[in-house]
């Protein structure tokens, strides 16, 4: 399946869970935060959510900021 | 605000240190933490960016969830205006599980001034969301006022440009801010050296946010405690009353001659 993932083209081999997604991109679940096509998908419908092809994904975390 | 208690409280949450830190422009985490360590702060700022794959290592939640005593504040910083503002603070939130935000918009890299209309706009947005919500906004105390009429938990004026080290160059509005609020002040961005963090308290404001006079330290973690001195110093001397100022000379000897 094709997304865009920060930006950039990327295909993802997974089941198109929250979960795989994360896991191929290497990034902690408890420190990101998504959006999908500019809306917040919150944590907690997570394990009920699936990317459909051609979806605009943002993966955000904390980093240093005043 | 003529704040007379001896701990800051923002939003019904009560913070022993009257200091606040940004967690930008360290050289590294251990850095960092060493120096929110030595500030005895209990509330840190921390930034929204994308996930970098070749660098996980910039993530901040592992080393800042070890930190028992320190809640997070995420800032706004890369919004343009109050729609992505609002955005990005119910990210963190989402991520941070904090109530927490500091709202900082600031379109213009070459000042980050911030922009007060939009800066306006989103706080009251998120303080009706029930958002506990510090702006970071120009030393305007009409402004600060409507802030607080809209249910911000504090103000945030700027002493000068962020990174400037610049100091208290907006001392005087910042007073009259002081003056007429009911919620605390607090002087967030161009603070350089820790007797103007004194001077702020000094001048009644309820706390200091610093990031770059202690991350762009010669020492860090050394400058972080010599912050955490200084405004533990101006509100102690506040508390203590400074005294009256004169444009004459008062003696404090008698003047009565005696050797004559």
């Amino acid at each position: 399946m094709f997304l865009t993932v920060n930006d950039e083209n990327y295909e993802h081999h997974g089941d198109g869970t929250v979960a795989a997604l994360l896991t191929e991109l290497g990034a902690t679940p408890e420190h990101t935060a998504l959006t999908v096509n500019g809306e917040l998908v919150f944590s907690k419908d997570w394990k009920v959510f699936k990317f459909n092809g051609g979806d605009t994904v943002e993966v955000l975390t904390f980093v240093g900021g005043g | 605000m003529k704040d007379e208690q001896t701990s800051l409280k923002l939003g019904g949450h009560e913070f022993k240190s009257r200091l606040i830190l940004g967690t930008g422009k360290f050289s590294d985490i251990e850095t960092m933490v060493r120096a929110i360590e030595a500030s005895g702060t209990e509330l840190v700022t921390v930034a929204l960016r994308r996930f970098n794959r070749d660098k996980p290592s910039d993530d901040l939640c592992a080393p800042l969830a070890k930190l028992k005593n320190v809640k997070l504040m995420p800032n706004t910083s890369g919004a343009m205006n109050s729609k992505e503002a609002v955005r990005a603070a119910q990210l963190g939130r989402e991520l941070s599980g904090s109530p927490f935000v500091k709202v900082e918009i600031h379109p213009n890299p070459h000042h980050l001034m911030p922009d007060a209309i939009e800066t306006y706009l989103a706080a009251k947005e998120l303080a009706a969301d029930g958002f506990i919500v510090l702006p970071y906004i120009p030393a305007d105390p009409v402004l600060a006022k409507k802030l607080e009429d809209v249910g911000c938990a504090a103000v945030m004026p700027l002493g000068a440009a962020i990174g400037s080290g610049g100091g208290l160059s907006t001392a005087d509005m910042i007073q009259l801010i002081i003056r007429d609020s009911n919620i605390p002040v607090i002087v967030d961005a161009g603070l350089r050296a820790p007797s103007e963090a004194a001077r702020a308290m000094e001048m009644g404001c309820a706390a200091v946010l610093v990031n770059s006079a202690i991350a762009a330290a010669k020492n860090p973690v050394a400058m972080a405690r010599a912050f955490a001195l200084g405004v533990e110093t101006g509100y102690a001397a506040r508390q203590a009353g400074l005294m009256p100022k004169s444009a004459v000379a008062v003696a404090t000897s008698p003047l009565t001659s005696f050797l004559k």
